[in-house]
């Protein structure tokens, strides 16, 4: 089928596809942020319990490939009498991957904060939630918007991972599998959902740059 | 033990047989002194004789390992609210101004207050504007830091330490970082505090504002007080051959 043919039996499909992932996408990645920012400040806390854990957290999650995630997550939970809907699988595994991820970032935009305004925090009386709340988290956010935006565009790549179950409505990966299935799509069905990725990547890039100019912090 | 008592009562700052160690490197040896309320200390010493350490200590941004520090009659706890709450009453200017680089200059002043002190949000902006036109810089309150020149955030920064109603400031080197144009604008805000009666402990290498703002100086080296006397004694007659030769490189 060329692709115009694809559209026209299909085109509902894909967009009803194209908001399935998006949605996964913004759920994914403002939960990964709302953990990320957690861990993160557990990683730099004064309690050593608290520092390893979160250290540990982010080494595991960094670390393991998002296919073995959700094979763990659906396979071997129900053994722990846990059993999750295939959509929750899913929105873990495209959650907690990134908000490893999302904690190495706020760190690293840490870094870029002169010690010497944790000193006068300190010295005006602050207490360390007060320093993080005032002073870190404001500035490693707002120096963090670039790698950021990579974040979200890989974690809306990850999402690719709804493919693997069944799920309904189907996300940009899956809806392909769906109509070649059912029709002779081949390759074009591929190339009309990596259009629709690519379109919405360029999109979050645009946006992440300008805000990136908005917010930047003049040093 | 009654006059010690007496003494320390009036103390706003005092340190008692404090010892610090870098690793195996002894940076304050048995440090004793009492800062009274209204005086001005300034402390002078070459690179590396522990000066700023000790600056940085007595509102424990450096711990100590052995001794006392005392804030107005209570002793310094290690960590916890309760230091938070005595830091909040001493004052700090840092060589590197250190302000917060993402907030306005207005904010600079307000957060602590707001955020610590719990003064409501007029109330703390009427007071650091009051603050930014005594230190002459009410023109910049809605810039961020970096817009600024040195002295200006230098100034901004002794405006945010006011803005606490602290009981004492401590200086590290406020004008080591400046260009020599501008070491006068904050020196002239330091001595204007000075005159009006705020406790004030001064690390600088400016010798003629020792002399003329000082109460007292105390002389650093190796970390251990070697003087400490008038001003004008010590700098027409220091006692120590050290003092003699630090003065004499100037």
């Amino acid at each position: 089928m060329s692709i115009s043919e694809l559209l026209t039996e299909y085109g509902d499909k894909y967009v009803q596809a194209l908001f399935t992932t998006w949605q996964l996408t913004a759920v994914s990645f403002l939960l990964a942020l709302l953990i990320g920012i957690v861990i993160t400040v557990m990683r730099i806390s004064p309690v050593l319990p608290l520092r390893m854990a979160a250290d540990f957290y982010v080494q595991i999650f960094r670390n393991i490939p998002g296919a073995a995630l959700l094979i763990l997550l659906v396979y071997a939970l129900p053994y722990l009498n846990v059993v999750l809907s295939y959509y929750m699988c899913v929105l873990i595994a495209t959650t907690l991957i990134p908000s490893a991820f999302c904690s190495e970032y706020l760190i690293a935009g840490m870094n870029t904060i002169g010690p010497g305004q944790i000193e006068a925090a300190r010295s005006l009386g602050m207490t360390f939630l007060q320093i993080i709340r005032n002073v870190i988290l404001p500035q490693a956010v707002r120096s963090s918007v670039l790698p950021m935006t990579n974040l979200l565009v890989a974690t809306m790549l990850t999402t690719a991972l709804a493919s693997q179950v069944p799920l309904n409505p189907r996300d940009l990966t899956g809806i392909v599998s769906y109509i070649n299935t059912h029709a002779v799509g081949g390759v074009t069905a591929f190339v009309i959902s990596a259009a629709l990725y690519a379109g919405t990547a360029v999109l979050i890039g645009q946006l992440g740059s300008l805000l990136d100019r908005k917010v930047r912090i003049l040093r | 033990m009654k006059q010690t008592q007496n003494e320390s009562h009036t103390a706003v700052i005092e340190l008692r047989h404090v010892d610090k160690f870098f690793g195996s490197l002894h940076v304050l040896k048995d440090i004793s002194l009492s800062v009274q309320k209204g005086e001005v200390l300034v402390i002078i010493g070459p690179s590396g004789s522990g000066k700023s350490t000790l600056c940085r200590t007595i509102n424990r941004l450096e711990g100590i390992d052995a001794g006392e520090i005392i804030i107005d009659g209570v002793p310094m706890p290690e960590e916890g609210k309760e230091l938070a709450n005595l830091r909040a009453q001493i004052g700090m200017v840092f060589q590197s101004f250190n302000l917060f680089s993402h907030r306005t200059i207005l904010d600079n002043v307000c957060l602590a207050p707001m955020d610590v002190l719990k003064v409501p949000r007029k109330e703390a902006r009427e007071k650091a504007l009051s603050l930014l036109e005594r230190v002459g810089v009410q023109d910049q309150a809605h810039k961020v830091p970096a817009q600024l020149s040195g002295g200006q955030q230098q100034r901004v920064a002794i405006a945010r330490a006011l803005a606490m109603n602290p009981k004492a400031i401590l200086f590290d080197e406020p004008t080591s970082a400046l260009d020599p144009e501008m070491i006068g604008e904050v020196l002239d805000v330091m001595t204007e505090l000075a005159r009006e009666g705020m406790t004030m402990v001064i690390v600088t290498h400016e010798m003629n504002f020792a002399k003329n703002v000082a109460d007292r100086v105390i002389f650093m080296d190796a970390g251990s007080i070697l003087e400490e006397g008038k001003p004008e004694d010590f700098f027409a007659a220091p006692k120590t051959q050290r003092a003699r030769d630090f003065l004499g490189k100037l």
